[in-house]
């Protein structure tokens, strides 16, 4: 996603003639911080993360507490619902605020589960090479062939709807694109005069790629991450949105825009406040995954 | 080159094969099926003899050898939820109204991001390229579905400018053709890819102008327009042919969320209807199609390429 990156224009501190030495990562958090745009998807990030983890606190109401005498009122309409209640009477900033801990549930148990089956295996078929390249190729091949939005409609139309369903239908196809990263990474650093020179050395194959090549695949991997995360949010949502996601009554951003598609011309704000919400929440993460990127990518920098 | 592509080929047919196994045995590992909602109402002769007539009563490995023998006739079978009809035919019609919205999307998309990012990339670092950037930003980050909904929201709510939904059934041009309730859907779909499409060609633009031919062109003498058209533009296609690859198939295997969202009666939405009924021929024959399109425009976009840049060989070695 080098096509992603964000413009910062200023150039590196200039060098002084007493240069402090600096590590790679201080280097990286001073490019971040000097990114406009990473800050600011920062924040967003952090505020998401912050109603997500103390929803049962922030939340005025219970995401399942119905008020059955105050169905479908508009923002303000009722004094105990500034964002109003929906079909069924619940409050809706609770209902937004619990929404939160659904996308995030999600979208860091697909992304570890990517992370943790992807990358050794991307990395194994990379130093391996040979047969099990070849096994590893073939296989990434034909699940490429497959669109992951429709492989997961796949695969929660056989085990049904639920969270933990949309947690393994989603997983199921993100490890791919992570692995493919770590298998290139690893084929072009072990070309590298380092790994060659820990070789000649006599360093053992396995300390080479777990002390050598693997950190310098880091920070790609982190980049890939941190872009996976939203586009898991969108794929719940998405999910969700279709009626194919969680199941009643746990609130997710995407059932309410699916639901909000039935009262849409009365009740616009059913419609209105989850759309921001995921909207918002793309931003945010995406502003922080250029950020990273970019300050993890000195090379790029030009 | 012929080898290459006959290489291709087989290996296109190798994920065919491997797909068709995958989703097959997929479907097949909960136990159920499609006519499990018909349980009670039925007596068990009449559930045996539906089961008989779909095969269904068959092991797993032999169904999925007689349908893959009929597929290879064209035969896909019946649709469990319209017997009356086909699953050939049924996805020829559904299938259509997708192409009609794809394509639409792809000229728009096509059309105004190639145009946003050349602009951007000739005023490179202006006002304009920066709110290009922004604007892309947003397109491909915002669900097509969120975009959708504030589409609806504005344009067929608060202001009953345009059509909630539908495709083809308001008012038209020509015949059931350019039709109003064509406008948001194609807007809120085209979004995501022209902002793409926008990224790439600024992107190879920005590249090919720093390059030395068109120093030495310039120095030359030639005009700022013929460098701009013939050199840089010419150079430039290679980045947006391979958006065009990736986004082709997406575009015309249909936006699932757009179609539900627009209730339109296309392939994706029918795609979901299929799923959650568990139509076993449907489910099939739209994920080999897929597959076959995806294999397919890749295998155009890497010719392709040959055709733009002459000194691009495929399959890495020199032609004979």
């Amino acid at each position: 996603m080098a096509f992603l990156k964000s413009k910062t224009k200023e150039p590196l501190a200039p060098a002084s003639p007493i240069r402090q030495s600096r590590s790679f990562w201080q280097d990286a958090r001073k490019r971040f911080f000097r990114n406009r745009l990473a800050v600011i998807g920062l924040i967003i990030v952090s505020i998401i993360v912050v109603l997500a983890v103390f929803a049962d606190i922030l939340a005025p109401y219970d995401y399942d507490r119905a008020y059955f005498d105050r169905v479908l009122q508009k923002p303000l309409q009722h004094p105990e619902h500034i964002l109003g209640t929906d079909e069924v009477g619940r409050d809706y900033l609770s209902r937004l605020i619990f929404g939160a801990r659904t996308s995030l549930i999600v979208a860091l148990s697909v992304q570890g589960i990517a992370v943790l089956i992807g990358v050794p295996l991307g990395v194994l078929a990379g130093y391996l090479g040979g047969r099990f390249d070849f096994v590893f190729s073939r296989i990434i091949e034909v699940m490429t062939a497959f669109p992951s939005l429709l492989f997961a409609i796949l695969i929660i139309s056989v085990l049904g709807g639920g969270l933990k369903t949309i947690i393994v239908a989603l997983s199921i196809t993100s490890w791919i694109g992570i692995s493919r990263l770590a298998r290139a990474q690893i084929l072009s650093l072990r070309e590298q005069d380092y790994a060659l020179a820990a070789r000649a050395l006599g360093v053992k194959e396995w300390h080479i790629m777990m002390r050598h090549l693997l950190p310098n695949a880091l920070s790609p991997i982190l980049v890939a991450v941190s872009f996976g995360i939203p586009s898991a949010i969108f794929a719940e949502a998405g999910l969700s949105f279709l009626g194919l996601g969680v199941n009643d009554p746990i609130a997710s951003w995407g059932k309410m825009v699916g639901v909000s598609n039935a009262y849409v011309r009365v009740y616009w704000h059913l419609a209105l406040f989850p759309t921001l919400a995921i909207a918002l929440t793309m931003l945010g993460f995406t502003f922080l995954g250029d950020g990273l990127q970019d300050a993890l990518d000195p090379k790029q920098e030009e | 080159m012929t080898r290459y592509i006959l290489g291709r080929i087989l290996s296109l047919v190798f994920v065919l094969f491997a797909v068709s196994v995958i989703v097959f045995s997929v479907m097949h590992a909960v136990p159920g099926g499609p006519f499990d909602a018909t349980d009670g109402k039925l007596p068990p002769a009449a559930m045996e003899n539906i089961m008989r007539k779909y095969g269904l009563d068959k092991p797993v490995w032999q169904q999925y050898l007689n349908y893959m023998g009929n597929a290879l006739r064209f035969d896909f079978g019946i649709p469990y939820q319209q017997p009356h009809t086909t699953v050939a035919a049924l996805i020829r019609k559904t299938w259509g109204v997708t192409v009609q919205v794809g394509i639409m999307t792809l000229i728009v998309a096509f059309g105004i991001g190639i145009a946003a990012g050349m602009f951007a990339a000739y005023n490179q670092n202006s006002w304009v390229d920066n709110l290009v950037t922004f604007t892309t930003t947003l397109g491909f980050t915002v669900p097509n579905f969120v975009v959708a909904m504030w589409f609806i929201l504005f344009f067929a709510v608060a202001r009953q400018w345009l059509p909630m939904g539908g495709w083809g059934s308001s008012q038209c041009l020509i015949g059931s053709f350019f039709c109003t309730d064509w406008i948001l859907p194609v807007i809120a779909y085209s979004l995501a890819p022209m902002a793409v499409v926008a990224r790439y060609t600024r992107a190879s633009i920005v590249d090919v102008k720093r390059a030395d031919y068109i120093r030495t062109a310039r120095a030359k003498g030639v005009s700022e327009r013929k460098v701009m058209s013939k050199h840089v533009f010419r150079n430039a296609q290679i980045p947006m042919v391979t958006a065009l690859g990736t986004e082709i198939p997406n575009l015309i295997t249909g936006s699932i969320f757009i179609e539900s969202i627009f209730r339109i009666n296309g392939l994706g939405k029918f795609f979901v209807t299929s799923t959650l009924n568990r139509d076993y021929p449907m489910i099939m024959a739209t994920f080999l199609l897929i597959a076959l399109l995806w294999g397919i425009t890749y295998l155009l976009t890497d010719i392709a390429y040959t055709v733009i840049d002459p000194r691009v060989r495929l399959g890495g070695r020199k032609e004979a």
